[in-house]
């Protein structure tokens, strides 16, 4: 059944103990919903969290389901159980793991390291592809071009007055 | 021209089939989206190229432009920005420059002056492009000015690697700059270059006047590398 016909994803979270991924889904046709637990084994203290996010999104019976978690937050949640194992407290946990996965305009990200740099783009990439028009796509067009100058009218950008 | 021993070519030479070669560089702080504008520039229209010494991609485009053969290197700093400054082969003979900040982190516009420092002290007279990309964040900073492009007299496109907005004009734009500033360059070092090259070409090599072989290239092949 739950192969069969689309979900839409309504929650999810994480559980400790075992290291778990708890999603709750709604059936598109029903609107019945449905509560997924998802062991997660292979995560280690040192495992790199983006190369264990991409294995589970191919895992034949579960990867269905976290495809549809922004890459970043499932990301961002197995960190959290990381972070567990590597025995952070919740609360430290959780603060370290916002930092990385939000963008905060006056971080300068010249000065991060391939990893960390690599976690604020995965971020950055979900409204890159939610705005995004590739060929293939009715409104695709190669050479699209707005002439902006005639229309900036609210005046100069704050930016400039510091 | 041949790069496939993983060095850089050499743009001040004509190409062999006699097209006009000019290099492209892109500059800006990591994640503003430099590849990704390139990358919808040329969509699968392109041949990257890994110049092995140096860590870095280039993409090879090749256009028309009034009739003549354009090949164009973009060249991508391959996360190189992130070691302070970019080794100075990035700006070796380049003949335009994309600059590029992120509307939605103000950080980025803040150090557009320190990346057009770097720019001018190897390259003084280059013309320089300002791009403020992922406009498709929020339209609305489209309707405020910047003023660091005005003030600086460059050219200012709010562009979006996204949905690709201006993009095309942007490197349209910037490979027309890059060919009539090489046909037209008032840079005192390409002068005193194409000088030295004529008097090559007068037969005056052994007479004293001329420099050491190819002095110029030898930084820029034998330098060292970046890993």
């Amino acid at each position: 059944m739950d192969e069969k016909g689309d979900v839409t994803l309504q929650k999810c979270g994480v559980r400790f103990k075992p290291p778990t991924l708890v999603i709750v889904y709604a059936h598109n046709d029903t609107g019945k919903l449905r509560k997924r637990s998802m062991p997660v084994r292979l995560l280690k203290q040192e495992s790199k969290v983006s190369q264990v996010a991409e294995e589970l999104c191919q895992h034949p019976k579960h990867g269905m389901y976290l495809k549809k978690i922004p890459l970043w937050q499932l990301e961002k949640m197995l960190c959290l159980m990381q972070n567990k194992l590597k025995g952070l407290s919740l609360d430290e946990s959780l603060e370290a793991t916002t930092q990385e996965y939000s963008i905060n305009a006056n971080e300068d990200l010249n000065k991060l390291d391939d990893e960390a740099l690599e976690k604020k783009k995965t971020v950055m990439s979900e409204s890159f592809e939610k705005n995004r028009k590739k060929p293939g796509d009715l409104d695709y067009v190669y050479d699209i071009e707005v002439d902006f100058n005639s229309v900036n009218a609210s005046g100069q950008s704050e930016w400039d007055s510091d | 021209m041949s790069m496939a021993d993983g060095k850089s070519p050499d743009y001040d030479q004509e190409s062999k089939s006699g097209d006009t070669t000019v290099k492209v560089i892109c500059l800006g702080d990591s994640a503003v989206g430099k590849s990704k504008l390139v990358e919808r520039f040329l969509m699968d229209n392109y041949q990257p190229q890994q110049l092995s010494t140096y860590a870095l991609t280039l993409f090879r485009y090749h256009t028309k432009l009034n009739e003549d053969n354009v090949c164009v290197d973009f060249w991508d700093t391959a996360g190189q920005e992130r070691f302070s400054n970019m080794h100075p082969s990035y700006y070796h003979q380049a003949h335009a420059c994309i600059l590029v900040f992120d509307v939605s982190r103000k950080v980025t516009y803040k150090n557009l002056p320190m990346w057009l420092k770097e720019l001018r002290d190897y390259r003084p007279e280059i013309p320089c492009l300002c791009a403020a990309n992922k406009i498709d964040v929020d339209y609305k900073i489209t309707q405020k000015s910047f003023n660091f492009a005005k003030k600086q007299g460059m050219p200012f496109y709010f562009v979006s690697a996204s949905d690709g907005t201006n993009v095309v004009k942007l490197f349209r734009d910037a490979i027309n700059a890059a060919v009539s500033y090489k046909n037209n360059s008032t840079d005192y070092m390409d002068e005193v270059m194409r000088e030295l090259e004529t008097f090559n070409s007068m037969g005056l090599t052994d007479s004293g006047f001329d420099t050491p072989d190819g002095a110029e290239n030898k930084s820029i092949t034998d330098g060292p590398s970046i890993s």
